[in-house]
């Protein structure tokens, strides 16, 4: 473990497993969408309530969220330099990420008690 | 035929500038080293680039050539765009004009370990291969190290002291590959870390100028094959 939090093979490989979760995860949401009689909040919300959709769901925000990591970390190691700039933008970004993790989160259990 | 050359003489210029020739009476099928040593026979003897055997074997007159890295000697000027740009290899140091200065290429190279490391007794009679083992090399070995993929690579631009290159990796993998070598495990641990081998972003740009055709993102991704199953 590093500063980077993961460092060579690992990060590559989970980039490109995510990446196959997230195509398959888009594809199947596209279909739902469009094969949906009414689009409207609750019809959202009874989607989600379906433990299926909660479940990969709550995989598709765990994958987004290390796949936007480390090619953020990629970005930032290809292009900055300074490791001041370089510790500061990623512990920015890792706020945000964690942020918005948290938040889905706490949609997708609400989803489930409402 | 009309020329435009990157000029720089640290001695004597303040900053690089472009330099107009003009040659006439260029026979089809010239290459452009012919023509580079013609303008520096008849028109400007301070005039400097590296060459050597002109045939595309040695490496040295690897140069940007509108635009694109290539070796002058095997680039014929039937296929280039007039005026013809000529530029040094781009992300190295300039030592003069088109010479620029390989030291962090030659490092990333000895990096890789590029020879064979056995370290059972020798044994007396050659390390044999089989007609497959040796099949295995090929793309791989050919390489001339004339660093024209390494310099097109943006990747070697923002991080050449940390990320190796595709010219080093390609070189790594021809060991890795080869049946002989004894230092399997320990080529793949010392490419591991974020920054030696996995910098590669696919970008392919050292693919499109390699002038012997050789595919060192092919190579790159036989090594992370290998690192994955290593690792399972």
């Amino acid at each position: 473990m590093s500063l980077y939090v993961l460092e060579g093979l690992r990060p590559w490989v989970i980039q490109r497993v995510s990446a196959v979760y997230l195509a398959l995860f888009f594809i199947y949401v596209a279909y739902c969408y469009f094969s949906a009689e009414v689009i409207a909040y609750h019809a959202w919300k009874g989607w989600l309530y379906n433990p299926f959709n909660t479940t990969v769901t709550g995989i598709f925000v765990i994958a987004i969220l290390f796949h936007a990591w480390i090619g953020m970390r990629d970005v930032v190691l290809d292009y900055v330099h300074n490791i001041m700039i370089r510790i500061f933008i990623l512990a920015v970004f890792i706020g945000v990420l964690i942020g918005s993790g948290l938040w889905v989160f706490r949609i997708l259990l609400l989803s489930v008690v409402a | 035929m009309k020329f435009k050359i990157y000029r720089y003489n640290p001695e004597t210029d303040k900053k690089p500038y472009v330099q107009d020739y003009e040659l006439d009476k260029v026979e089809p099928g010239t290459m452009l080293l012919a023509a580079l040593l013609r303008i520096k026979d008849e028109q400007d003897q301070t005039l400097s680039f590296r060459r050597s055997c002109g045939e595309g074997v040695c490496g040295s007159d690897g140069m940007n050539i509108n635009g694109t890295n290539g070796l002058a000697c095997v680039t014929s000027l039937d296929s280039l765009k007039q005026p013809v740009e000529i530029r040094p290899l781009p992300g190295l140091p300039v030592i003069r004009d088109l010479i620029i200065d390989m030291e962090q290429f030659y490092k990333q190279y000895r990096a890789v370990k590029p020879y064979l490391v056995v370290n059972d007794p020798m044994p007396e009679v050659e390390l044999l291969q089989t007609p497959e083992q040796r099949e295995k090399l090929d793309g791989l070995y050919e390489c001339v190290l004339c660093a024209c993929c390494s310099t097109s690579c943006p990747s070697f631009w923002w991080n050449p002291d940390k990320f190796l290159g595709p010219a080093a990796l390609l070189q790594a993998s021809r060991f890795i590959e080869d049946s002989r070598d004894q230092d399997f495990e320990k080529r793949l641990e010392d490419l591991e870390g974020p920054f030696k081998l996995f910098r590669c972003h696919t970008i392919m740009n050292c693919v499109n100028v390699c002038p012997k055709g050789l595919n060192p993102t092919k190579a790159i991704g036989r090594i992370k094959n290998k690192m994955v199953s290593r690792s399972l």
